[in-house]
C-alpha cells in the first residue's frame, strides 16, 4: 500500500489510488488549525480566516491527493512545479492569515528566513537531491514538508501584522522581490538546460507522449511565471494598502492643520 | 549495480562494454513494407542501435525510444545520418507491421520496425546474449504484457555488438556516446 505519492515505474492511466498518509497529514493540520483557534470563533474577521484556511487545505490536499500528487510525485515536472506553487507559495500565506495573529518574538529575522527558504527551493530542485528524495516515499514526504514549512518560514513577516518588529511595507516589498530574484536561478537551470536533468521525470512512463525536455522546460516556465505573479500579487496587494495608509495618514494631517489654521484665524 | 558515472569513469563509456563482442548473426526478418530485412547486411556500415520490445509495453519501450527520438535530431546530419534504430517485435500476435508503423511514427522518422517468427527471435536474443521474452498471464478481455530485455543493443559499424544501455540510459548518456561509437569503431 502506497502512503505517498512518490516515483513510480507502472504506467500512467487514470485509475483513482489512494494515499492513507496524505489524508492523516491534512487531518493533523486541520487538527492543529482547529486547535489554535478554539475559543477564538467569535473574534471580529474569523470567517474570512476560515475562508483562507479551507482554500489552504484545499489547494495543499489538491497537490498531494491524487491526481495531481501523483503525476507530479512520479510523471511530470510541470505538475512538480505546480505542486511548488500551491505548496510553498500560495497555501502558506494563506494558513498564515488564516491564524489568529499574535506579534512574533524571538522568532527568526527575515534575512535568515529568505536564505533558508532559498536553500531549501535550490536543494530540493537540484537533480540529484530531487531524484535521491523523489524516489521513495519518505523522501517524497520530506520535500513536500520541507516546501510547506519552507514556505510557512519564508511568509511569516509578509503576512505580519504591522507593529512593533514587524518591517515596513517597503521592506516587506523588497523582501518578496528577492524571492523572486533567488528563485531565477532554479527556474532558467531548468527551463534552459539542453537534456532532461530529472532522472525520476525523464526515465518515468511517458504521459500522453508528452517527451521530458518538454515536460522539464514547461515546469522551469510555470516555476519562474507562476511564482512572479504571486509574488507581484503580493507585492501590488503590499504597495496597495501601503499607499492607502499613506493617504488616510495624509488626509488627517492636512485635516488637523485645517482645524489649526481655522482655530488660530478665530483667535486672532 | 555500478551507476552510469563510475562506469563512465571506469570505461569513458555510459553503455556497457560487453567482455566480448558478438558479431552480428545472419538472421532475415521482415520489416514492416514485408521486406526481408537481412540483419548483418543491413546494418553494417552504420551505428544500430538494436531494440527487443514491443508496442504494447506501457513503460519500457515508450521511454528508450521516445529519449532516442529526442537526442537523434542534435546531432549534425553527418553523425545522424550513420545511426539507425532497429526495433524488433517480441510480441507479433499483436504488432502488424501497420501497427508497428503507426506507433513507431509517434516517435519520429526513420525507425524500422522488424517482425520474424517467436523462435527466430527468441534465438537471436540469445546470441546476443539477451534472455528471451516471455508472454505474462492474460487479464480479463485478453490483454497481457511480455517480459522482455530492456537494454538497447549497439551494433558498431564494423558489425559487431559491442555496447549495452541498460533502461536508465539517459538522453545525456546517448549524446555522450554515440557520436564516440561511430568515431571509434567505424570501419
Amino acid at each position: 500500500m502506497l502512503w505517498w505519492c512518490a516515483a513510480q515505474t507502472a504506467a500512467w492511466d487514470w485509475s483513482w489510488r489512494a494515499y492513507p498518509g496524505v489524508w492523516l497529514f491534512l487531518l493533523a493540520c486541520i487538527g492543529a488549525y482547529a486547535l489554535i483557534g478554539r475559543g477564538r470563533a467569535r473574534r471580529t474577521g474569523q470567517r474570512v480566516r476560515v475562508g483562507y484556511a479551507i482554500v489552504a487545505f484545499l489547494l495543499m490536499w489538491s497537490a498531494l491527493d491524487w491526481p495531481l500528487g501523483t503525476l507530479g510525485g512520479g510523471y511530470l515536472a510541470s505538475l512538480h512545479a505546480v505542486q511548488f506553487l500551491f505548496l510553498a507559495m500560495i497555501a502558506p500565506p494563506l494558513l498564515l492569515l488564516a491564524l489568529p495573529r499574535v506579534p512574533e518574538s524571538g522568532s527568526p529575522p527575515a534575512i535568515a528566513r529568505l536564505l533558508l527558504f532559498g536553500a531549501v527551493v535550490f536543494a530540493t530542485h537540484l537533480p540529484a537531491i530531487s531524484d535521491a528524495l523523489m524516489r521513495s516515499q519518505p523522501g517524497a514526504f520530506l520535500v513536500d514538508i520541507l516546501w510547506i514549512g519552507g514556505g510557512l518560514l519564508y511568509w511569516a513577516p509578509v503576512v505580519q501584522p504591522e507593529g512593533q518588529g514587524s518591517m515596513s511595507p517597503i521592506l516587506r516589498m523588497g523582501y518578496l522581490f528577492a524571492l523572486m530574484v533567488l528563485m531565477t536561478g532554479p527556474g532558467a537551470l531548468i527551463t534552459f538546460a539542453d537534456v532532461p536533468l530529472f532522472a525520476v521525470y525523464e526515465l518515468a512512463p511517458r504521459v500522453n507522449g508528452f517527451p521530458a525536455l518538454s515536460d522539464q522546460r514547461l515546469a522551469g516556465v510555470l516555476m519562474k511565471v507562476g511564482g512572479a505573479v504571486i509574488i507581484w500579487t503580493a507585492i501590488s496587494i503590499l504597495f496597495y494598502r501601503w499607499h492607502r495608509e499613506e493617504n488616510r495618514l495624509l488626509q488627517a494631517e492636512i485635516r488637523d492643520m485645517a482645524a489649526r489654521s481655522v482655530s488660530t484665524a478665530d483667535h486672532l | 549495480v555500478e551507476s552510469t558515472q563510475d562506469r563512465a569513469r571506469r570505461t569513458g563509456w555510459r553503455g556497457v562494454l560487453l567482455e566480448t563482442p558478438v558479431p552480428v548473426p545472419a538472421v532475415t526478418l521482415t520489416d514492416m513494407r514485408g521486406q526481408p530485412f537481412h540483419l548483418a547486411s543491413e546494418t553494417a556500415g552504420s551505428l544500430t542501435l538494436l531494440f527487443f520490445g514491443y508496442t504494447n509495453c506501457p513503460d519500457i519501450c515508450p521511454v528508450h525510444l521516445s529519449n532516442l527520438a529526442a537526442v537523434l535530431p542534435r546531432f549534425p546530419w553527418d553523425v545522424r545520418s550513420r545511426i539507425r534504430v532497429v526495433f524488433v517485435t517480441v510480441d507479433p500476435e499483436r504488432d502488424t507491421p501497420e501497427r508497428m508503423r503507426t506507433w513507431l511514427e509517434r516517435f519520429g522518422p526513420g525507425f524500422t520496425g522488424l517482425l520474424a517468427a517467436p523462435e527466430t527471435v527468441d534465438r537471436l536474443q540469445q546470441q546476443m546474449g539477451l534472455p528471451p521474452a516471455v508472454v505474462q498471464e492474460r487479464r480479463s478481455g485478453g490483454a497481457y504484457d511480455v517480459g522482455h530485455a530492456a537494454a538497447v543493443l549497439a551494433i558498431t559499424p564494423d558489425g559487431l555488438v559491442r555496447v549495452s544501455y541498460p533502461f536508465g540510459t539517459r538522453q545525456a548518456d546517448w549524446l555522450h556516446d554515440l557520436p564516440r561509437l561511430l568515431r571509434t569503431f567505424s570501419d
